[in-house]
């Protein structure tokens, strides 16, 4: 059962160039970019409770760090750009993260709402490095003799990318570090009585939440080809909430099935602007009033449908 | 810098501190009630204070009709937000009650730019705009008054908590919930009156303010700064919120003189990060043991 449903999924998503119009594949890479983002923070949120109002600014370093690095050294393989990408926002990640070990709730949430408020600004402000507001062109990058140049190679790389972060992600959650993220979550007195290094594991989710989210940020350089400052508004901080409170805190599967949701809706509501935040605002209300566990949890009532609750 | 000039740019930072004070007030009062964070703060100033400005632009009235629509508007908004929405994640996590008044604000700002469009209005104000010069000084009346106007207002709530039943009654929730309700105090009332009362405070600063900042549905940013400032001052202290406040405008009017001009707009969150780092307890506050 399960194993059909798996193969049917990937399937899908190989096949899903050939299928679907030029467009579609490009939303389809995005979406699976906002998966990625999604699971990184629900590594931090849905595990350790430790929510973060500032992902944007994550994503941000990370975007433009990959499209330095393309502009400046345009020999570099595309899976090294995304690494180092990545690991710069992993050290950002770090950086920010030892100091908010002493906060908590609404504070942690206000200090990671003014970070990514801070990038927003570093980015207008450094303008040799970022080109400020007039944004930043990224040439195509480049895998060995391939130079990813249409939608349909960009969504190949960015879905085997998607891939691998959430077989690592599912695989994570396995181990004992999982399991001491998830104790932490649920009462970090109780964790620390059983000997979870509270410390360790809550700066670790941190430094591994802000990886996933800089690695998204390169394979969004790539992807949409221009960057500027107010694509990483507090309001994309905002959507990568949404899809985690929809998708179900503390789960893999639906960090990615909040992802296509918010995603698909977001572009759908694309001719309705002034009506989206309306809808968004509605919908995180009622999912927290009704639906606390997220489309995770709802799925996981229909027998046979996967994986174990960790709620 | 001359030393006029200087009074000048304090004075002014002192009017917005004020604004900032008295957003730290509502969000406080909210915070000691139900725990919570109201991110739809700002929101409802704004809304508040729309309605009061259309009822002044439809009727023709003086100003102070404006200031009487906008205080009824915000203590209806505050009741119906709480009673339709927040009365029922009563026993949900702080983190959710968070997400929810999260949704509440971008609905908000949402009916509020399908209801006024998202354009900015000019608000007329109780206060000129224009310096006065007595003698070495140099201020605008516009500062004063909001100074005025606000300190006043913190006063009225001063004593509001001080003598009164529902005050006590306020106070009492704060420090400890089950034994208010043990003393016999409706805790729900107390929820109640605390939403109404923080919308209320945030109407008068939003006509306070909105001739300075323009009314438009952006507004509600304001609420930020004034989080801010309640951090400054010590999360959860009353008069923590008003240095906390004062001090920000000040700070956010001086910096630009010292530092390059850009980083204005970055004041609040640069101290905000430094002092949850270096601080977190605030200027005033304590940070809270948590006992096992």
């Amino acid at each position: 059962m399960r194993h059909a449903a798996l193969a049917t999924v990937a399937a899908v998503v190989v096949g899903w160039p050939w299928a679907a119009p030029r467009y579609f594949v490009f939303l389809a890479s995005l979406i699976a970019i906002n998966a990625i983002v999604a699971i990184g923070l629900n590594l931090l949120s849905g595990y350790t409770n430790q929510l973060s109002f500032g992902h944007a600014g994550f994503l941000a370093i990370g975007a433009y760090a990959a499209a330095i690095l393309t502009i400046r050294a345009p020999a570099l393989p595309v899976p090294a750009t995304l690494l180092l990408a990545g690991l710069v926002t992993a050290a950002v990640g770090l950086a920010l993260g030892v100091p908010c070990l002493r906060l908590e709730g609404l504070y942690l949430a206000m200090a990671t709402l003014a970070f990514g408020f801070v990038v927003v600004e570093a980015i207008l402000n450094l303008e040799w490095l970022t080109r400020g507001n007039d944004g930043l062109r990224v040439p195509a990058a480049r895998i060995g003799p391939w130079i990813l140049a249409t939608d349909t190679a960009r969504y190949y790389l960015v879905v085997a990318v998607a891939a691998l972060l959430i077989v690592a992600a599912v695989n994570l959650s396995r181990t004992k570090t999982g399991r001491a993220l998830l104790a932490v979550r649920e009462s970090e007195i109780a964790a620390q009585a059983s000997g979870v290094n509270l410390a360790a594991y809550k700066t670790l989710a941190f430094v591994v939440s802000a990886f996933y989210t800089g690695v998204a940020g390169g394979l969004f350089a790539l992807v949409v080809g221009f960057l500027s400052p107010d694509s990483f508004d507090v309001f994309l901080s905002v959507d990568f909430v949404a899809m985690i409170i929809v998708g179900g805190l503390g789960s893999i599967l639906g960090s990615v099935v909040g992802a296509a949701v918010i995603t698909a809706l977001n572009d759908s509501l694309a001719g309705f602007q002034n009506y989206r935040p309306l809808i968004f605002g509605a919908i995180l209300v009622t999912s927290m009033l009704f639906m606390p566990g997220g489309i995770a949890s709802a799925l996981r009532k229909i027998p046979g449908a996967g994986a174990r609750p960790p709620r | 810098m001359t030393g006029q000039a200087l009074v000048h740019v304090v004075v002014s930072g002192l009017a917005t501190g004020s604004i900032y004070a008295l957003m730290a007030i509502s969000l406080v009062i909210i915070y000691n009630a139900t725990r919570t964070l109201n991110f739809a703060q700002g929101e409802m100033l704004m809304i508040s204070t729309f309605v009061g400005w259309t009822a002044w632009q439809v009727l023709h009235a003086p100003l102070v009709v404006a200031l009487a629509v906008a205080v009824v508007a915000a203590a209806l908004l505050g009741f119906v937000l709480e009673r339709v929405v927040i009365r029922h994640a009563i026993s949900a996590t702080h983190f959710d009650v968070l997400i929810i008044t999260l949704g509440l604000s971008l609905m908000l700002r949402s009916a509020a730019g399908v209801t006024w469009t998202h354009d900015e209005f000019p608000f007329p104000s109780f206060f000129s705009n224009r310096p006065v010069v007595a003698g070495p000084i140099r201020v605008a009346p516009i500062s004063l008054g909001i100074i005025g106007a606000s300190l006043a207002l913190m006063v009225a709530l001063g004593a509001l908590f001080r003598w009164t039943r529902l005050g006590r009654a306020m106070r009492a929730v704060a420090q400890n919930q089950r034994a208010a309700r043990l003393m016999g105090i409706s805790v729900e009332r107390v929820y109640s009156s605390s939403w109404i009362i923080a919308s209320v405070v945030g109407a008068v600063a939003g006509v306070l303010i909105a001739p300075v900042i323009f009314l438009s549905s952006k507004m509600g940013l304001v609420a930020i700064n004034g989080f801010t400032a309640a951090v400054l001052g010590g999360f959860g202290s009353m008069p923590g919120a008003v240095v906390g406040g004062m001090l920000l405008g000040v700070l956010e009017n001086l910096a630009p003189l010292y530092l390059p001009a850009s980083i204005k707009h970055s004041v609040p969150f640069l101290v905000m990060i430094t002092i949850l780092i270096v601080r977190p307890g605030g200027l005033l506050g304590r940070v809270a043991r948590r006992k096992v």
